[in-house]
């Protein structure tokens, strides 16, 4: 059967938890090529050079009545007293559901940037960047 | 092994000049004595970017065969590859050979491909 996607069947789990009250997500794979044109070629040619992944996510800046706050966990990344350490990655899995199939890209990432604020008639939100570090963990989209 | 035989992305030639001393007197005067008659000193200068690390390494063993510096040799017609001029004007002028003017340098650009730079002189 036909199916568009929609942002109603986006997901977003940060170390195995569906995070809640996300607004969005998008993440970007970059490929550098390296160049192997030689003289006399008419043409460019190029080879796979080192890929990244990165990408951003906007959460609610919300508390669910049991203390759960998506979204603190998020910030807490960069956000610390302590500073930023090796261990501070997080496993992102940016998903979209079909029924009971799950379309994932998974990866480990550092929590590169967030900003969060209050406006006057606005609903509060963070805002999150991260940066992949290494090869995707899985891909099943 | 011979030099490797592979178009290089990069080319940069010198003709040189031929043998002969300038003197110059007080009146400004100049005076120039012509020593050989062949040109010699030619430079030439190819980088073979992102190459495989196994064909990199194939230049390494022809600095070794040739001594480094010490034993002259001729190129392959690849080193000319793009070339449309007569193809004697960017070699080694007549009697002379190339030599390595220094070691060959090799960047390691990611696992398994390398960058590579070889500087040769023409000597008689």
């Amino acid at each position: 059967m036909a199916k568009v996607y929609t942002g109603k069947d986006g997901r977003l789990l940060l170390d195995g938890t569906d995070q809640i009250k996300v607004t969005n997500w998008s993440m970007t794979g970059n490929l550098e090529t390296l160049e192997t044109t030689s003289l006399g070629d008419s043409q460019r040619t190029f080879v796979p050079g080192v890929q990244e992944f990165n990408g951003s996510a906007t959460l609610l800046y919300y508390n669910d009545g049991t203390g759960r706050n998506d979204a603190a966990t998020a910030l807490k990344k960069i956000l610390k007293v302590a500073g930023v350490t090796d261990s501070d990655t997080v496993d992102l899995r940016l998903r979209l559901v079909e029924g009971n199939t799950n379309h994932d890209v998974r990866l480990t990432a550092y929590i590169t940037s967030v900003s969060f604020g209050a406006s006057v008639g606005e609903v509060s939100s963070a805002q999150i960047s991260f940066q992949g570090t290494g090869a995707l963990t899985e891909v099943t989209i | 092994m011979a030099y490797p035989s592979i178009a290089p992305t990069g080319r940069s030639f010198n003709a040189g000049d031929y043998p002969y001393k300038t003197y110059k007197a007080q009146s400004g005067k100049e005076v120039r004595i012509l020593y050989g008659d062949k040109r010699t000193g030619m430079t030439l200068d190819l980088s073979y970017d992102n190459i495989a690390d196994t064909t990199a390494d194939d230049f390494i063993t022809h600095y070794d065969e040739t001594k480094g510096g010490f034993s002259s040799f001729t190129l392959p017609a690849a080193f000319r590859t793009g070339w449309t001029g007569n193809t004697a004007a960017i070699d080694a002028a007549t009697g002379n050979a190339w030599r390595y003017d220094g070691p060959p340098e090799i960047r390691s650009v990611r696992p398994g491909i390398s960058s590579v730079t070889v500087k040769l002189v023409g000597v008689l």
